[in-house]
């Protein structure tokens, strides 16, 4: 008989490890009836090897969470580089869904954006799947560098998502940075809520732009993680409210309480 | 099978902790059956007052293991008496409370603290502080290790472990002082001391600029010290240092630990120490071993 330290720690099998672009992979994950637990914004810590390297997990957010929990990573280093050769059929050990994820917006907000730069994007699907349950309009302003980092949104778009995206090169969509696609923003305080996540100099401009209008929001950080249940105080941050842990506190803030 | 262990008077039914720092009982997550198989359980370092601890960077990743500069962010002794406490208490797992201070007093002002909540089993003495009259580990100098051991001892009820650093010329000189002044226990190692460079800033990749290596990166040289030690003093050890797998605990017990602590490993592995008493088991059984006694110390050279 195995014994397990947490109760959200399991084998899972790939179901599929899909190449996306050039970086971008997407991996589905076979986590039976722990994936219907899953918030959106709420991450996965992945063990990739039974070796000692990588050493740490790594954690990810989760994509969706229909049948599968999925994620959505890009290649920058060795443990996603080892990750993206995995193949189906093949197990991970996976601890979660972590964290604290979105909350939902109140009643009066009518129009949702999401700003997500690069990866950032990751934990928009399975909020936008919600949004979708609730009837609530939905905006998705995405800043991908390079085509490499643009793949097809149809998913986002099947829910109804208006979708706007820029790059850096203009290889695809607006040429620049996602701010410049600030002004579809309703800027009504009581009837627009905000969702950020992607590169800390992207959240601060959505925070300083949220702030100069009154806009309440969410945003979703990281910071390296060893344990990713709380217990290491290894990825505390300062935030309004004193230093709190991105693995157990957050990785979702309210976007008022975090210093960029 | 006996594995049953002793530390002045406080009974263990067998000989897996939790490294100091390493481990925190959450609710939400916590599988409580599983936990409750454990020898002992040992939180994070407490401080006399709140502190919340270093800038990020705090971690960063090694080859087989990290480097961590956390800064004890803890609340502080008496919320952790009245908030964590109760929870780690309502397990019914015996609790080695480690505690730090700043200086003497408060190492007695803790202790003092400490002799209150009933059910405890041992009180640690985290020595890697610094020693204000040198500039120094406390643990790094035997007169100010003796001299805090001894003070703690005096007023404390239970049993007292010194907690070592490896950072240190001999560490059978720190022990022999912890054994002088009366502790019942010693428990080693703490991390070394590194430094990790982000060569295209060309600072150092943790905000408090040095950190601590933990891992199995250090194993090799946390057995080599425990066995030194287990040649000069007589009182228990608690070994640690890089424990994944039985195996390293094993080599613990064999160079002279009484117990063992899983740290870094419950980071990657949060059965880890599960498992490492489920092996030690199975390797007794092997061996035809009946009392943990038999292999402690059982080096043969
Ligand atoms: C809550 C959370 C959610 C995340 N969600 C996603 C996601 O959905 N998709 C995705 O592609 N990436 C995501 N990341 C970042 C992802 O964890 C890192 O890109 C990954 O760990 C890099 O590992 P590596 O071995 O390839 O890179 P290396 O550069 O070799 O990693 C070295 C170390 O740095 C850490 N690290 C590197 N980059 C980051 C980073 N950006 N954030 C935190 N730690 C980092 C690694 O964990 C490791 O400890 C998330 C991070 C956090 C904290
Ligand atoms: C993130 C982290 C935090 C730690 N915090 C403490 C602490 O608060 N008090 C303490 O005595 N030791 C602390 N330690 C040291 C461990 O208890 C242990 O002595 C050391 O890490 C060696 O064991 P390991 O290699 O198994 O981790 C910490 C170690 C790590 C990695
Ligand atoms: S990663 Fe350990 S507390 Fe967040």
């Amino acid at each position: 008989m195995y014994s397990f330290m947490y109760k959200n720690q399991y084998k899972a099998k790939i179901v599929s490890n899909e190449k996306l672009t050039a970086k971008l992979y997407r991996m589905s994950l076979d986590a039976g009836k722990i994936t219907e637990k899953v918030v959106p914004g709420q991450f996965i810590h992945i063990r990739i090897n039974d070796t000692l390297k990588p050493f740490f997990r790594r954690p990810f957010s989760i994509y969706r969470a229909k049948n599968n929990i999925e994620i959505l990573y890009e290649v920058v280093g060795d443990g996603t580089r080892m990750l993206s050769s995995k193949k189906n059929g093949e197990v991970v050990d996976v601890i979660g869904p972590l964290g604290k994820g979105f909350s939902l917006p109140s009643k009066k907000i009518k129009q949702v954006i999401m700003i997500g730069g690069g990866v950032g994007v990751a934990p928009f699907l399975a909020l936008s799947d919600e949004l979708k349950k609730i009837k609530c309009e939905q905006v998705l302003l995405y800043g991908g560098r390079t085509k490499e980092h643009i793949f097809n949104m149809k998913e986002y778009k099947a829910n109804g998502c208006k979708v706007s995206i820029t790059t850096d090169d203009g290889s695809v969509g607006i040429k620049g940075r996602v701010s410049k696609l600030y002004s579809k923003i309703n800027t009504d305080p009581e009837r627009t809520f905000i969702y950020t996540c992607g590169p800390k100099p992207m959240m601060a401009s959505v925070k300083e732009f949220a702030q100069k209008h009154g806009i309440d929001g969410q945003v979703s950080c990281e910071e390296v993680m060893a344990c990713g249940v709380g217990a290491c105080k290894g990825c505390s941050i300062d935030t309004s409210k004193g230093y709190k842990t991105v693995c157990f506190d957050g990785p979702v803030f309210n976007i008022k309480d975090i210093k960029f | 099978m006996d594995l049953s262990v002793k530390i002045g008077k406080a009974k263990f039914s067998n000989p897996v902790t939790v490294a100091s720092g390493t481990f925190e009982y959450i609710k939400d997550y916590c599988s409580i059956s599983d936990l409750k198989k454990l020898g002992a359980l040992t939180p994070k370092t407490v401080t006399l007052y709140a502190q919340q601890g270093n800038p990020s960077p705090r971690i960063v990743e090694i080859p087989s293991g990290m480097i961590n500069a956390i800064g004890i962010e803890n609340e502080g002794i008496d919320a952790f008496i009245s908030g964590r406490l109760v929870e780690f208490k309502k397990l019914g797992v015996p609790l080695i409370i480690s505690v730090s201070g700043k200086t003497e007093t408060e190492f007695k002002m803790l202790a003092e603290k400490l002799n209150k909540p009933k059910g405890l089993s041992a009180i640690e003495l985290n020595l890697s502080c610094p020693n204000l009259k040198k500039k120094s580990l406390v643990a790094q100098d035997p007169k100010a290790t003796y001299s805090i051991v001894k003070a703690v001892k005096r007023i404390s009820k239970l049993p007292v472990i010194a907690k070592l650093t490896p950072n240190v010329g001999d560490i059978t000189v720190i022990a022999k002082a912890a054994q002088e002044a009366g502790a019942d226990g010693i428990s080693m190692i703490n991390t070394f001391s590194g430094l990790v460079i982000d060569t295209k800033t060309r600072k150092s990749a943790i905000g408090n600029f040095t950190g601590g290596v933990s891992g199995p990166a250090i194993r090799p040289m946390a057995v080599n010290m425990v066995y030194n030690v287990a040649q000069k003093v007589s009182i228990p050890i608690i070994g640690m240092g890089g424990i994944m797998t039985a195996d390293d605990a094993l080599q613990f017990i064999i160079a002279g630990a009484t117990m063992v602590a899983v740290g870094t490993a419950n980071f990657i592995e949060p059965k880890a120490p599960l498992e490492v008493l489920r092996g030690i088991k199975e390797y007794m059984k092997k061996n035809k071993l009946n009392n943990l006694k038999q292999l402690r110390g059982s080096l043969v050279r």
